[in-house]
């Protein structure tokens, strides 16, 4: 068969529409009365043929190796002629994932090498082989590899195992610029690169909303919260069995950087509380938005009120008993509702608490009457998070001009309320059916609603004079206070 | 440690104590230790006397402050036992002693003080809680069926 054979050619279209995974004009099928196999029309009616999918070809484990890192050790490369990779060998080997690329290494790990001659041999036991032969870069693939110097390498790897010698494919991932790629119809790549997020509290709503703004690429987090990863967690949070007792700070911290890999993350293992007030207070105001996924209310006044001091905008998130529903409040200092306006105007709402934890129960439990730990359903309370997260991400492009940007007309409200379910025995439970309602209040739909500033509140307004007016008191000329008559305090 | 406006609000606090009929209390400053303190002496309506002291934390009015009864001292239910000895009870509306054995009054939890509550409210539930222990003493029933569970709002 020549190379111009119209069969050799319609071959090579076939196979490179089948490595591409994309269709083609013609196709591969088995045929098994030539018992071989042959290129065919697309659309040919073959009945003594058996059709060749992508995935029969899909025949080789691929390694991944990043660009990145080969670029920043093209020196030492080029200097001894190999050069050591560690590999995570995923499935059995189908995936070799280079570890510099993540931060969860599988459990079987392999050694590599990267050389630029051919001939260059493996170091004893070292089982992957990934040779670099030059060539002219006018057709680049995912094997293709731009060396700092210009020029152009393609990969080809074998790798030894239990005796067999087979080849595996090679492509090397540009981390940044992929994931930047993805987002770019949404989001500039560089708009969230520099945003510092605190996020207080990583529970599920907390650590959802942490990640999901690393995949915006979100760049900086500080991350505070004291409690461990604990089994019961597993079925609500993103941290997984294998991460129960670690401490749930680092846990997010290295599920961020599976998401974004250069996001700085800042870990701080400890509790919110006015003991510790002010290294809290330095962390927020060096952010640019604050988070609060805390469950309790005295964290969640401490952070409203060092957000105040700061003018440091601050999203709070938080589901009601069993999740039924959850709400979400967004704090612009001194121009809208602060957490203590919020809690003082509607104590109800802001007292309807999921006790999730055996301490949210211990916190409004007495001995002789306990309160249960009754979570709810993570599903119910993903919503309260992605709005959270969506909320938090508006405020990061504040003054920005993103497609989001019209978002702005429809977030305008400070307070945002969702149900779940029509809770028996709450205002919600004679809420009409969604089928049955177009107009009327109903599950599963946000409602922003308007609640206006408190100019006398104790924390964003100016509660000692409207106090002092009340009592007919003039705050310039009070009385010094009496001191103590004993030595105690 | 305490900032100006802390400083004012409990100036304030002190003020709104003596005008508003409630002078049997005061907030007091121990110079010494820079810190802070609300005390008095609340009288029952049998004419039994109580002593009450409310140590301001270094968070207040974000952070809440206790209440104790200091006086009588040790302080006994009914039945003879102490009423330290329930810990943190709804049936007698009391939270965690003190490290000196002074039982705590339950004013409002932790998890609903807000910075609007002032002390003069807190005080009030004092009183109100004196009264119903005394009815308590009388009668042998849990406080609590004296008193409603306290309700949230300033």
């Amino acid at each position: 068969m020549s190379i111009n054979d119209p069969q050799r050619q319609m071959i090579q279209e076939a196979m490179k529409s089948i490595a591409e995974r994309k269709p083609g004009r013609t196709k591969l099928v088995y045929d098994k009365t030539k018992r071989t196999i042959v290129a065919v029309s697309e659309g040919t009616q073959a009945p003594r043929a058996l059709n060749i999918t992508a995935d029969d070809a899909d025949m080789f484990a691929v390694a991944t190796l990043s660009s990145r890192w080969l670029r920043e050790h093209w020196p030492e490369l080029k200097r001894d002629g190999s050069i050591a990779v560690a590999l995570s060998s995923w499935d059995g080997g189908d995936a070799l994932t280079q570890r510099d690329l993540g931060v969860q290494p599988a459990p079987s790990p392999e050694q590599g090498t990267v050389v630029l001659d051919e001939r260059t041999a493996a170091p004893a036991g070292v089982a992957v082989r990934i040779v670099l032969a030059p060539t002219d870069g006018t057709r680049p693939d995912a094997a293709t590899f731009l060396a700092p110097d210009g020029s152009f390498y393609r990969a080809a790897g074998r790798r030894t195992a239990g005796g067999d010698d087979q080849p595996i494919d090679v492509c090397f991932a540009d981390v940044q610029p992929e994931l930047a790629t993805r987002r770019a119809g949404v989001l500039e790549s560089t708009v969230l690169a520099d945003k510092m997020v605190l996020c207080i509290g990583l529970g599920t709503g907390g650590a959802h909303a942490a990640i999901e703004l690393a995949k915006c690429g979100v760049g900086r987090f500080t991350l505070v919260d004291r409690d461990r990863l604990s089994v019961g967690n597993v079925v609500r949070h993103p941290g997984g069995i294998s991460q129960v007792g670690r401490l749930k700070v680092n846990v997010v911290r290295d599920l961020i950087h599976e998401k974004n890999p250069d996001a700085e993350v800042a870990t701080h293992p400890v509790d919110v509380s006015y003991e510790n007030q002010e290294s809290i207070g330095q962390l927020v105001a060096q952010s640019d938005v604050v988070i609060c996924g805390t469950d309790n209310r005295p964290s969640k006044l401490l952070i409203n009120q060092l957000c105040i001091e700061a003018g440091v905008v601050a999203v709070y998130g938080g589901a009601f008993r069993r999740a039924y529903g959850g709400q979400v409040l967004r704090v612009r200092p001194k121009q809208s509702l602060c957490h203590q306006c919020f809690v003082a105007a509607m104590p109800d709402e802001a007292s309807d608490v999921e006790i999730s934890t055996s301490s949210d129960a211990e916190a409004v439990a007495y001995s002789d009457q306990p309160v249960a730990v009754e979570p709810g359903l993570s599903m119910d309370v993903l919503p309260i998070a992605n709005l959270l997260t969506k909320l938090a991400l508006l405020e990061l492009l504040a003054g920005k001009q993103t497609s989001l940007s019209i978002l702005k007309r429809d977030f305008d409200a400070p307070w945002y309320l969702w149900l779940n379910r029509p809770e028996p025995g709450t205002q919600y439970a004679s809420w009409p059916p969604l089928s049955a309602s177009t107009d009327e209040m109903t599950i599963h739909r946000w409602y922003g609603i308007y609640i206006e500033r408190d100019p006398q509140c104790p924390v964003c307004g100016d509660f000692l004079s409207s106090i002092a007016d009340g009592y007919g008191l003039d705050l310039t000329s009070l009385n010094e206070l009496p001191a103590s008559p004993r030595q105690e305090s | 440690m305490w900032t100006t406006d802390q400083r004012k609000r409990l100036v304030l606090e002190h003020e709104i104590l003596q005008r508003e009929g409630f002078d049997q209390f005061s907030v007091y400053i121990n110079k010494a230790t820079d810190t802070y303190y609300a005390a008095g002496t609340a009288t029952a309506n049998s004419g039994r006397r109580y002593q009450l002291h409310i140590p301001i934390p270094s968070g207040y009015p974000g952070e809440r402050p206790p209440m104790y009864l200091i006086d009588p001292y040790p302080l006994r239910m009914a039945n003879g036992n102490l009423v330290t000895s329930l810990g943190v009870s709804h049936l007698m509306h009391t939270l965690e002693p003190s490290s000196s054995g002074w039982a705590q009054i339950c004013h409002w939890r932790t998890a609903r003080w807000h910075s609007g509550i002032v002390l003069q409210k807190v005080f009030l539930k004092g009183l109100i809680w004196i009264e119903a222990y005394e009815q308590h003493l009388a009668t042998g029933r849990p406080l609590a069926e004296f008193v409603l569970t306290m309700a949230e709002r300033a």
